[in-house]
């Protein structure tokens, strides 16, 4: 019956794999992508691991992939075009190295498999508690409390790169001002005029920013030029 | 009749072997993005069937971090690629060959 699912399940894995790989839509394969996530998180369960599979699916097929379906649909991906022949020697390389890559690791499946077991422990306890989120829980906090903690900086650390790289260029002459009410100073909505006047404002808009700042005139020409 | 660990492993290593073979054939950075988190997921299914059959909870911890890990990624990731697209205005990584912004 595990047998079953195990290859019902890696069935599903793989082809959805295959189908991230051979689409040429970028949606398509994003939504292939949640498919092999899916199928990991039912082969977690068969293996007696139910938080990870829920943490699969909340994080990686729930957060992750529409972080990245959203990024697809904002910058409006359209499909790869058939024109491009610099890089067409790739594709046989790439399946040559992937042949050599699963006859290593089915060579050393076969080795081993060929050779007794030091332990003997290599089977699946039905009595186990290994799994559940209590004992990942107290683990977590208690003997690997410091990776945790170094995962925290480094989800931090993501937070204000994302943000910095994400944002626009601040100063440039075609300034824009976010929508929301915000104070800015003169010189941030039109570079040309300098930096003596450091009078700020309240604004929801870059046009209102200059018409209360009384250089709508000078930024219509800026923008004309 | 029961999985054995190396049907686990083997179908961890097919799953990275399609990883690969994308990152090296797609030109679209966003799916070549897509093929590396494939290949992290291979390698999560490798740590969890190594902790269920020696039954230590350690494997699934290494997954748990893992999974940080490449949330972390895919923000900074298309951070990366929404300032890519607005300086060249596509996603090919092959026009993307100037190491400048």
């Amino acid at each position: 019956m595990l047998a079953l699912l195990f290859l019902l399940f890696a069935g599903m894995a793989i082809g959805c794999a295959l189908a991230v790989v051979a689409q040429r839509n970028p949606l398509y394969s994003a939504i292939s992508l949640i498919g092999v996530f899916i199928s990991l998180a039912c082969l977690y369960v068969t293996l007696a691991a139910p938080f990870i599979a829920a943490v699969q699916v909340i994080v990686y097929a729930g957060a992750i992939m529409v972080l990245v379906v959203f990024v697809i649909m904002l910058l409006n991906v359209e499909e790869e075009a058939h024109q491009r022949q610099r890089l067409k020697f790739l594709l046989p390389v790439a399946i040559g190295l992937a042949g050599i890559l699963i006859a290593e690791v089915a060579f050393i499946l076969v080795t081993v498999q060929g050779t007794p077991a030091t332990s003997g422990g290599l089977t699946h306890l039905d009595e186990t508690n290994v799994g559940l989120t209590q004992s990942i829980g107290s683990a977590l906090f208690t003997q690997y409390l410091l990776p945790f903690e170094i995962t925290s900086i480094l989800l931090l650390m993501a937070i204000v790169g994302a943000m910095t790289l994400a944002r626009r260029g601040m100063l440039s002459p075609n300034a824009r001002v976010v929508p929301g009410a915000q104070v800015l100073p003169l010189s941030m909505v039109d570079p040309t005029v300098g930096h003596e006047d450091t009078r700020a404002i309240e604004t929801d808009s870059t046009d209102e920013a200059a018409r209360l700042l009384g250089v709508a005139e000078l930024r219509d020409q800026s923008k004309r030029e | 009749m029961e999985p054995q660990l190396s049907w686990y492993l083997a179908l961890s290593a097919v799953l990275f072997t399609i990883g690969v073979t994308g990152v090296i054939i797609k030109r679209n950075v966003i799916a070549m993005f897509m093929c590396i988190e494939l290949m992290l997921n291979a390698v999560n299914l490798t740590f969890v069937a190594f902790s269920s059959f020696f039954n230590d909870v350690t494997g699934q911890l290494f997954v748990f971090i893992v999974m940080t890990v490449a949330a972390a990624e895919a923000a900074v990731g298309l951070g990366i690629i929404i300032a890519i697209f607005r300086n060249r205005e596509t996603l090919d990584v092959d026009e993307a060959s100037i190491l400048k912004l």
